[in-house]
C-alpha cells in the first residue's frame, strides 16, 4: 500500500520531501538540547516529551520560513514558546510578571568569607537530588537562563534570541541565579 | 557581546568572565579585582563549581529512545510498516516453536556457514512472505530470465507438472553473503523450495532433517543443489529424479 502522505496528523499538511531533508538536518540533530530544556521548563520528563513533539511539528510547518543561521537558537525558540504554552495551561503560576522578578533585589551575595571552608569544595560535591530540587525551584526567567547556558551551551547571544531579551538581562538573570543555587546548597551556617 | 559599564557590578561581571563572554579589556579589569579582592574570588570558585556541577550531572542527560521515532512518525519521516501483522506474529510463533522443538539449531550448529541451515531458514522465510515467490509463473521462459542479473548465474529451469511437481516460480535467496537462485515447485498443498549454489568442492548426495524440514542435496553440472520441503523424503526423492532427468533447456 503506498504511503499516504501528510494523511496521519494533519490532512491540510501537504508534507514535502524537501521539507522532510531539512527538518531531518535543522531539527533532529537537536532533539536531545529541545528535551534537555523542556525537561527542566516543565520539571518533569513525560511532559517534557509532550513539548518536545508538539515544539517539533511546529518546527516541522514553520520549517520553510527558517533562515538558516543558528538552527539550534531557531528550535530552542520553539521549544520554549511549547513550554510557556504548557506551562500557562498546567502551572500557571510559574509564570510571574518578569518585571517583578528583576526589581528583587537579588540576595546579597554573601560570599564566604572564611578561607578555611572552600565554598567552591562543597558545591563540588553536592548531592544531584539537591541540586536538580535548586534549580526546579527557581523562577522560570531564572531557570531557563541557566538551563541554555550551563545545560545546552548557548552562548549569551544566542540565549538573549531564544530568550527575547537583551544580553546584558541574559547576564544577570544567570548571575541571580547561579547565586540563588550557591546560597540554597551552601551548608547550613551554625 | 555588548561591553557592560566599567563601573557595574564586578559580582555580576565574573559570570560573564566565566562564561567566556567579556570582552579582553573588561576580562583584564575583572582579572586585576579577583587579584585584590578574596570576596570575589571566592565568588568565581563558587561559581565555576556549580557551573561544572550542572554540566556534568546533567548535560550528557539524553532524549528518550521512543521520542525520535514518534517525532520521525509524525512528520512522515518514517514509515509505519514496521508494526508486525497478526499474520506475521502467527507465522513467527510457529517460527519459533520449530526451532525451539529443534534442539540441534541451538547446540549443534557449526560456527562455519552450514548452507542446509540456511536454505531451510529461508524456506521458512518464504512461507511466511505474502507468497513464496518473487516471480510466479509456471512458464520456465518466463523464471529463467528473470534471474539474469540478479544472481550470477541462471539456474537451470524445468517444469515438473507432468511429474506430479508443478514449477510455480522463483525468488533470489541468501547463503552465506551470496544471492542464490531458488526455484519453487508444489507437490499437492506442499511446497518445495530448490535452491542452486555453484559448488566449490564435489561432495556425495546427503539427506538431512532441520527444523521438521527434509533436506535433500545432490550435485549435478557443477551445481549444488539444495530442496528443502515438508514432504516425505520419498516424495523428495521422486521430485530429484524428476530433476536429474527432465532435459535442461
Amino acid at each position: 500500500m503506498p504511503f499516504r502522505r501528510g494523511a496521519q496528523n494533519d490532512a491540510r499538511c501537504v508534507i514535502r520531501d524537501e521539507d522532510q531533508a531539512r527538518f531531518r538536518t535543522v531539527v533532529l540533530p537537536h532533539l536531545g538540547d529541545c528535551y534537555r530544556l523542556a525537561r527542566w521548563l516543565t520539571g518533569n520528563r513525560a511532559d517534557a516529551e509532550d513539548v518536545v513533539q508538539e515544539a517539533c511539528l511546529d518546527a516541522f510547518r514553520g520549517i520553510t520560513g527558517f533562515n538558516g543561521s543558528h538552527p539550534r537558537a531557531w528550535v530552542l525558540t520553539i521549544v520554549r514558546h511549547a513550554a510557556y504554552r504548557w506551562l500557562r495551561k498546567n502551572r500557571p503560576t510559574a509564570l510571574v510578571v518578569v518585571d517583578d522578578l528583576e526589581a528583587l533585589s537579588a540576595p546579597a551575595a554573601q560570599i564566604a568569607d572564611s578561607a578555611q571552608t572552600p565554598e567552591a569544595a562543597l558545591i563540588a560535591q553536592a548531592d544531584t537530588a539537591r541540586l536538580e530540587q535548586a534549580i526546579a525551584a527557581l523562577p522560570v526567567p531564572f531557570r531557563e537562563a541557566l538551563v541554555l547556558r550551563d545545560v545546552n551551551g548557548l552562548d549569551y547571544r544566542d540565549i538573549a534570541d531564544v530568550t527575547g531579551v537583551p544580553i546584558g538581562t541574559v547576564m544577570s538573570r544567570l548571575a541571580r541565579a547561579r547565586r540563588r543555587l550557591i546560597t540554597t546548597l551552601r551548608p547550613n551556617e551554625p | 557581546m555588548t561591553a557592560p559599564e566599567p563601573n557595574s557590578d564586578n559580582g555580576l561581571l565574573v559570570h560573564g568572565y566565566l562564561d567566556g563572554e567579556l570582552d579582553p579589556a573588561h576580562a583584564l579589569e575583572l582579572e586585576r579585582a579577583l587579584a585584590a579582592d578574596p570576596a570575589l574570588a571566592a565568588e568565581r570558585d563558587s561559581t565555576a563549581a556549580l557551573r561544572n556541577l550542572i554540566h556534568d550531572r546533567f548535560a550528557a542527560e539524553r532524549a528518550p529512545a521512543g521520542l525520535r521515532s514518534r517525532i520521525e512518525s509524525a512528520v512522515g519521516l518514517r514509515r509505519e510498516q514496521s508494526r508486525p501483522t497478526w499474520g506475521m506474529l502467527a507465522a513467527a510463533s510457529v517460527l519459533v516453536a520449530v526451532m525451539a522443538s529443534s534442539t540441534t539449531w541451538l547446540t549443534l550448529r557449526p560456527p562455519q556457514i552450514d548452507v542446509a541451515e540456511m536454505v531451510v531458514a529461508d524456506h521458512l522465510r518464504s512461507l511466511m512472505a505474502p507468497q513464496p515467490t518473487d516471480v510466479s509463473s509456471t512458464d520456465r521462459h518466463t523464471v529463467k530470465p528473470w534471474f539474469n542479473g540478479r544472481v550470477p548465474q541462471a539456474p537451470k529451469v524445468v517444469d515438473l507438472t507432468p511429474e506430479g511437481f508443478p514449477l510455480i516460480g522463483g525468488r533470489v535467496d541468501v547463503v552465506g553473503r551470496a544471492a542464490v537462485p531458488t526455484l519453487v515447485y508444489r507437490h499437492n498443498q506442499h511446497l518445495i523450495s530448490l535452491t542452486a549454489v555453484p559448488e566449490t568442492s564435489a561432495s556425495a548426495p546427503a539427506r538431512r532433517t532441520i527444523a521438521g524440514f527434509n533436506v535433500l542435496e545432490w550435485s549435478d553440472s557443477g551445481v549444488r543443489y539444495w530442496a528443502v520441503s515438508d514432504v516425505g523424503m520419498s516424495d523428495l526423492d521422486s521430485f530429484a529424479k524428476a530433476f536429474r532427468e527432465a532435459a535442461p533447456e
